[in-house]
């Protein structure tokens, strides 16, 4: 608690922990961390939300257990040990599920292995966890959990409004106007397919470094 | 002391490993009870809702029983051979669930595209209407395979036929459309998820398979009651010419 006292537990330090990987050194645009179940889970906004919050929960936990072990890791094995912290938290979260919220499980059953080897949640224990504080560490877990979250979510939006017509399910684009029922629209099929989110988060770095000119290599 | 020494390794990841194992077993044991609880009462839920009944309550109105490959009722432990429905089926015990309107549900199990689809599917007194189904699966990719599980899909099999007069026909997912000529034994298949929609159309037709003798029997028996109803009426027709 002394240390509390010392820096307040949301000092202006340890919130930027938590919001830079929004923007700036977000972990998926910046980072290029995380692509693959980006595109995996990125055809609906449902998985996609899912699939961030859980990313979030892990990863924070994640950097706050390793942050605790950072002494006692041994360098040689760390990326094992890593790894064990990591299925450990995810197995132990899907069982507490399983038994008392099973539908919240289902949903976030097909996830569970691409959570466990996501880049992000092991690139941010070894990069901040390994050498910084709990508290701090967690926050940067969460941080970096949610700004993962953020682009996939955006990237759903897209792919599922255009690719379905539709958001969370719900229809937003109305049927009258689609080509079958005498209109002139039709759904854009190449969206639900993987390699429109990657051009969907091209464009989202593409407008991203405009925006930020520092992060322009040269 | 020195954390990279061997023998420190060794004794760290000896501890670490103890201690997950530990944990993690603890865990799946003691929420094992619970797990299972969910799991059964999610078929009972599956089972009531294929029937529209989700009111019901499943104890009182669904009776559970097994058939062989002759359509004869056999013992059988229902909800254990529903753990392994393919191996059941490769025995030779068929699943059923009955209603108490005489409306029956068969559980149905097969391949999508990643791994295994099921489902349930109840069909009316006739043994021949749908009256409902349900479709899950474990890894089929959302918006695409995925979508056998949502009500929409599942809403277009309600009302269609597994018979065409005598001869057994199942139910096809049909690409580009359910076609009007066929229209009573086919649904629309799912665009971009023709291998699931395939899937689901090998595993009606499969998994139906298996009953054809249990509805043929009910079927008889079905049309016996009729003929003999007819009779009665005949006869209290008689009587009162008489």
């Amino acid at each position: 608690m002394s240390k509390n006292e010392k820096e307040p537990i949301f000092s202006a330090k340890n919130l930027k922990y938590l919001t830079s990987p929004f923007s700036a050194n977000n972990p998926v645009i910046v980072q290029i961390l995380g692509i693959c179940s980006a595109l995996a889970v990125t055809v609906q906004l449902k998985p996609a939300i899912v699939m961030a919050l859980s990313v979030a929960v892990v990863c924070g936990f994640a950097n706050l257990v390793m942050s605790l072990l950072r002494n006692g890791v041994p360098s040689r094995i760390r990326i094992i040990v890593q790894l064990v912290v990591i299925a450990t938290l995810v197995i132990l979260v899907d069982q507490v599920l399983k038994a008392f919220v099973y539908d919240v499980s289902k949903q976030l059953s097909v996830y569970v292995g691409l959570i466990i080897t996501n880049c992000i949640v092991m690139g941010r224990v070894e990069a901040f966890a390994l050498g910084s504080k709990p508290w701090p560490s967690f926050l940067d877990g969460i941080g970096n959990g949610l700004g993962y979250g953020l682009i996939l979510v955006i990237v759903a939006f897209f792919r599922e409004l255009f690719g379905a017509g539709t958001l969370l399910g719900f229809r937003i684009i109305p049927e009258s106007i689609y080509a079958s029922e005498g209109g002139f629209y039709s759904n854009c099929g190449i969206m639900l397919f993987p390699p429109m989110a990657l051009i969907i988060v091209g464009c989202i770095i593409w407008a991203h470094r405009s925006w930020h000119k520092d992060l322009q290599e040269k | 002391m020195n954390k990279n020494s061997n023998t420190y390794i060794i004794v760290y990841s000896v501890v670490m490993v103890v201690v997950v194992a530990l944990l993690l077993s603890v865990t799946a044991l003691s929420l094992q009870s619970r797990q299972n609880a969910n799991k059964l009462n999610e078929k009972k839920n599956a089972i009531l809702a294929s029937l529209s009944a989700s009111d019901k309550n499943y104890d009182e109105y669904i009776t559970a029983y097994a058939v062989n490959a002759d359509g004869e009722k056999v013992e059988a432990d229902v909800f254990a051979q529903m753990e392994d429905l393919k191996g059941s089926f490769e025995e030779g015990i068929f699943p059923v669930f009955e209603a108490q309107d005489g409306r029956v549900v068969v559980p149905v199990t097969g391949s999508g595209l990643w791994g295994p689809i099921w489902g349930y599917v109840a069909l009316d007194s006739d043994m021949n209407t749908i009256v409902g189904a349900i479709f899950d699966h474990s890894g089929e990719t959302p918006g695409l395979g995925a979508e056998i599980a949502t009500a929409k899909h599942q809403a277009q099999y309600v009302g269609k036929q597994i018979f065409e007069g005598d001869e057994f026909v199942s139910v096809k997912l049909r690409k580009g459309g359910a076609s009007q000529a066929n229209f009573a034994h086919e649904v629309d298949a799912i665009s971009g998820g023709t291998k699931t929609s395939d899937g689901v159309s090998n595993m009606l037709a499969d998994s139906f398979r298996n009953y054809l003798p249990f509805f043929a029997g009910r079927r008889a028996a079905a049309a016996q009651d009729a003929a003999a109803e007819v009779e009665v009426s005949n006869e209290v027709n008689n009587e009162s010419n008489e």
